[in-house]
């Protein structure tokens, strides 16, 4: 996990996963979206949500926010490239996604998420090994929060000292 | 500013000192003084030592690594705000 282009990979994911996650839990009074009644931009958006995550289902968030479907299919852009595979693998993103979702207690993104790191092929143990972190992590960080402690250990990685991409 | 006071790594008794000794191993890094929340654990043994035998057996490596179960903790760091 060295070197920062890993680290931008996975905040990407655990931005773009916490703004779906304020959707989908959310905006249920907005109504979702249903492909028979969809314009056909929407459906063409869902078409494409469910090829990338070959599943029958159209994550809820999305069905919320495709009331305006150029809205939506950018951040339908943003969400695949944020999850696709790349130096992170599309199963850690999913883990990563599935931590978010726990700690902040999005019930509806902990179940999809959970849904596709099976997918990508997490095992019971593995999940249970997501769960433990986030879990213990949870404590940690309300301990450190509630003694107000000071950073004491963000200089121990060494700094990258390569370019953003394209630069010199 | 810490609610409390951390102590430093020598006002702790000895079995506190195995868990300093530990973390260092741990983190790999020779600290000067054990970091802040290794200290706050070793206060009470009761609590510290089972917290983190569970903190260690989550983060062992396993179905993932080390390193890509530093990066979900980093993630759940970040939603909780926690700048620690």
């Amino acid at each position: 996990m060295t070197g920062d282009a890993v680290w931008y990979e996975a905040a990407q994911v655990v931005g773009i996963t916490n703004a779906l996650n304020v959707a989908a839990d959310t905006l249920g009074a907005l109504g979702a979206v249903d492909d028979a009644a969809a314009p056909v931009e929407a459906r063409t958006l869902f078409a494409e949500i469910r090829d990338f995550y070959q599943s029958d289902d159209v994550p809820q968030g999305f069905r919320f926010i495709a009331h305006d479907p150029a809205y939506a299919a950018d951040v339908w852009a943003a969400t695949r490239h944020a999850f696709a595979d790349n130096r992170l693998a599309r199963r850690l993103k999913e883990a990563l996604a599935f931590a978010v979702s726990m700690t902040s207690r999005s019930a509806s993104g902990a179940a999809w998420h959970l849904s596709q790191m099976r997918r990508q092929g997490v095992s019971p143990r593995g999940v249970m090994e997501i769960v433990g972190v986030t879990q213990m992590f949870s404590s940690y960080t309300k301990i450190a929060d509630t003694l107000q402690l000071e950073p004491d250990m963000g200089n121990i990685a060494p700094l990258d000292p390569s370019p953003a991409p394209g630069g010199r | 500013m810490p609610t409390v006071r951390l102590r430093a790594a020598a006002e702790y008794p000895p079995a506190a000192q195995k868990l300093f000794e530990l973390s260092s191993s741990w983190f790999n890094y020779d600290f000067a003084e054990p970091p802040a929340m290794s200290r706050v654990m070793a206060w009470d043994i009761e609590f510290g030592g089972p917290h983190g035998r569970a903190m260690k057996r989550a983060m062992a490596p396993g179905e993932f690594t080390r390193g890509e179960k530093e990066m979900v903790a980093a993630s759940v760091s970040g939603i909780n705000a926690c700048e620690y």
